[in-house]
């Protein structure tokens, strides 16, 4: 998914970077807040693992290949998509610098995409789905919800980078939708599955490094009693 | 860095270790998913090589490799090299919120002091 250089127009490539800044500034604001001795090497670590797997494209059905993205993954286990924001920009600047994997022009375009799509659609569709009004009737558990959220995530911002092709002419829209969405169907059972396997080891090995399990986000995402009003709201 | 916070460190280290050395080997070469949808919907796009690379900058490892060793070898290389430069990165990143934020502490506290 990632942009090369030349599919959009510098002009409108500029508007893109000045939208990822902006979101990378509140992205750094809440990672000043919210990272710790504890969980910047996780942090570190995920953004490794995330840029090793982006590189192994698997086949996908009508001769296309995909990737994971990782955002909604770092989103949920950070409980806030800024913390998606800012690993997958990271990723995606050495990608873009060291490995010609996503233009230079196109990076404000691929973090929007990645980043921000990736990371506030998977992390608030997580919530969401985990809520007991809409996954007390979906009947999603715990995985489930993080595996569908990801999947979403993955094929949104796919629907993004095909609007953004329209805008720039590179594509026509329905016929970019169709294409950019069904692809992105199909790989996203990918990112869903990894994003699963992911967070349930974490919760296994480690649950003190997931964020949801921390005191003041515990209530929020106990499931049995739905979510809490509490002062001390998750920080997002 | 903690005992247990290492574990995991190296834990999640060695898998992202074990991916790029495999990944070389078992990535599929077919199109991802926006190249697959360009060679559909605009064809001259992906031919035109000045348009898909126009210049603006020449990425030392392009395409995960390392010309200069070439095969599988390179790629295994490269994408070990950007593993740490990410790790680099993401970990400078926070040294640098992380020094930001005790300069703003530490001003918070003078000023506190000054007006004692």
């Amino acid at each position: 998914m990632h942009i090369p250089d030349g599919f959009i127009p510098l002009w409108q490539c500029a508007i893109y970077y000045v939208i990822a800044l902006t979101f990378l500034f509140f992205a750094f604001r809440w990672s000043r807040n919210n990272l710790n001795e504890k969980n910047i090497p996780l942090m570190a670590v995920l953004a490794a693992g995330i840029f090793a797997i982006m590189s192994m494209n698997i086949p996908i059905p009508f001769g296309s290949s995909g990737h994971m993205v990782g955002a909604a993954m770092v989103a949920i286990i950070f409980m806030s998509p800024w913390a998606g924001v800012i690993c997958i920009a990271m990723v995606l600047m050495v990608q873009a610098l060291f490995f010609g994997d996503g233009g230079v022009t196109t990076y404000g375009a691929n973090v929007i995409n990645m980043g921000v799509i990736g990371s506030f659609v998977g992390f608030y569709m997580w919530q969401a789905l985990k809520h007991p009004r809409l996954g007390g009737l979906l009947n999603l558990g715990k995985y489930w919800s993080v595996g569908v959220a990801a999947w979403i995530a993955i094929f949104l911002a796919a629907c993004m980078a095909a609007v953004e092709m329209w805008l720039g002419g590179t594509f026509p829209l329905g016929l970019g939708l169709l294409y950019m969405g069904g692809y992105h169907v199909m790989i996203g059972i990918f990112e869903a599955i990894i994003t699963v396997i992911v967070v349930f080891t974490l919760h296994r090995v480690r649950p003190d490094l997931l964020a949801w399990n921390s005191k003041k986000n515990k209530d929020d995402f106990d499931l049995s009693t739905g979510p809490q009003e509490s002062e001390e709201a998750p920080s997002k | 860095m903690n005992r247990s916070t290492k574990g995991v460190v190296i834990g999640g280290v060695a898998v992202a270790l074990i991916i790029a050395i495999l990944s070389p080997y078992i990535a599929s070469t077919n199109p991802d998913g926006l190249g697959a949808t360009a060679e559909h919907l605009n064809p001259a796009l992906m031919k035109d090589n000045d348009f898909v690379n126009p210049g603006y900058w020449h990425a030392p490892f392009n395409n995960y490799e390392i010309w200069q060793i070439g095969g599988k070898l390179g790629g295994i290389l490269a994408l070990v090299l950007g593993l740490f430069i990410v790790m680099g990165v993401a970990l400078g990143v926070s040294e640098i919120i992380k020094r930001k934020k005790r300069s703003e502490e530490a001003k918070i506290i003078d000023a506190k002091r000054s007006d004692a």
